[in-house]
């Protein structure tokens, strides 16, 4: 009879083990964060956000914008599916949500504008990376900046930088308050899937 | 031992067996009988690779590929292509389409809070393209296809879209890579993930 307590014992630690994963997977709590914070309260640099939900890329290039464009590469934007899908639903992101804004270069422009020739067209391509920016929702931490706050990690090739203190007010969050308060901070005029275009 | 004891132990094992995980769904394409592809699903949670522009303001109104094309592809497969300068059998490749915005200049562009440039509308279409040397030898192992360039919701299936269409220029410019052009894909040519 021991052996088969001691059996009886290891399915239920299995069985346990499997129910409690399943939970997780299917319940996401709504104080989820992948932002880490260091104990002064830099923001370390987010992984695995090409796991994410790529929501568009707008491009402002330096041709376009007198040489010196405030955002002169590809953004290629990014939102955990659950605070995307929240957003849709209620109108903000929940606690905790980040944002990851990648930046790659435009490739060799060739023309004044910025743009180039390839077999496919005349247009912009993707050239090097050049950076990652961040924004977390925190209405506590991020009280004055209407619940967000913006941190960048270096506007270069990589690496970039593994933590980042809070970017000043005039930065970043002035614009997105001046323009996009009713949006929660987001600029979702500018990004297919914020707006609501179906996911497949 | 019981009949008690067996029913506990089985309905344990049931429950660990019913709880367990799921596991992801299918991978790779799926065909239909007569070889059409089915409508990839689930693409928004693989790797973006990238977004070129081409837009109808810089191409006399007529660009062969007018939107910006967000171009998917799932992480084991790009990381393969890193290491061994080809893609696996059964890679899937999607690009969806969006609209550019508005007509504020002719080139296409407008103005925006954070300058003059190109920002993305509606979702406008998607293309893949599968690699499969048995089904695609006749183009280099690959087949292309068109579900609608259109506002969603997009086809459910396509047919294999003529050589011309797609696969002949790919064929005339980006064979040494696979079949893709890498050179507007960054993560393509980097090892990171």
């Amino acid at each position: 009879m021991k052996k088969y307590v001691l059996l009886l014992v290891g399915i239920v630690v299995i069985a346990g083990y499997a129910v409690t994963n399943h939970a997780k997977s299917l319940a996401a709590p709504p104080t989820h964060s992948s932002a880490v914070f260091t104990a002064d309260g830099k923001l370390v640099l987010p992984t695995g956000f090409r796991k994410w939900v790529f929501v568009g890329a707008p491009l402002t290039p330096n041709g376009l914008n007198g040489g010196a464009a405030n955002f002169p590469e590809f953004h290629h934007v990014y939102v955990e599916a659950q605070n995307l899908d929240a957003y849709l639903k209620t109108g903000s992101f929940p606690e905790g949500t980040v944002f990851v804004k990648e930046l790659t270069r435009v490739l060799n422009p060739t023309f004044p504008d910025g743009s180039r020739t390839e077999p496919s067209g005349r247009g912009y391509f993707n050239g090097e990376f050049n950076g990652i920016d961040a924004t977390v929702k925190d209405s506590k931490r991020f009280a004055k900046t209407n619940g967000w706050g913006f941190f960048t990690f270096g506007h270069h090739p990589m690496p970039y930088t593994e933590t980042a203190a809070e970017s000043p007010v005039t930065e970043c969050a002035g614009c997105h308050m001046a323009y996009v308060s009713k949006t929660d901070m987001t600029w979702v005029q500018f990004y297919p899937l914020l707006r609501g275009d179906k996911a497949n | 031992m019981s009949a008690k004891w067996k029913f506990i132990i089985g309905a344990l094992l049931l429950t660990a067996l019913v709880a367990r995980p799921q596991t992801d769904e299918k991978k790779g394409p799926v065909f239909t009988k007569d070889g059409e592809l089915v409508l990839p699903m689930g693409y928004r949670s693989w790797v973006f690779i990238g977004g070129p522009i081409t837009p109808n303001g810089l191409n006399g109104g007529d660009a062969p590929f007018p939107e910006f094309h967000s171009v998917y592809i799932e992480k084991e497969n790009f990381r393969y292509y890193q290491k061994n300068g080809k893609f696996p059998e059964g890679t899937v490749m999607v690009k969806e389409l969006a609209l550019v915005q508005g007509s504020g200049h002719a080139d296409g562009s407008i103005d925006s809070a954070s300058g003059r440039g190109y920002f993305p509308a509606a979702l406008n279409g998607l293309d893949v393209m599968v690699k499969d040397s048995k089904r695609f030898s006749n183009t280099n192992n690959w087949g292309f296809f068109t579900f609608g360039h259109h506002a969603l919701p997009y086809e459910a299936k396509a047919k294999e879209s003529s050589s011309k269409e797609c696969a002949s220029c790919h064929i005339a410019f980006v064979t040494k890579t696979d079949m893709v052009w890498v050179q507007y894909y960054p993560l393509l040519k980097a090892n990171i993930e």
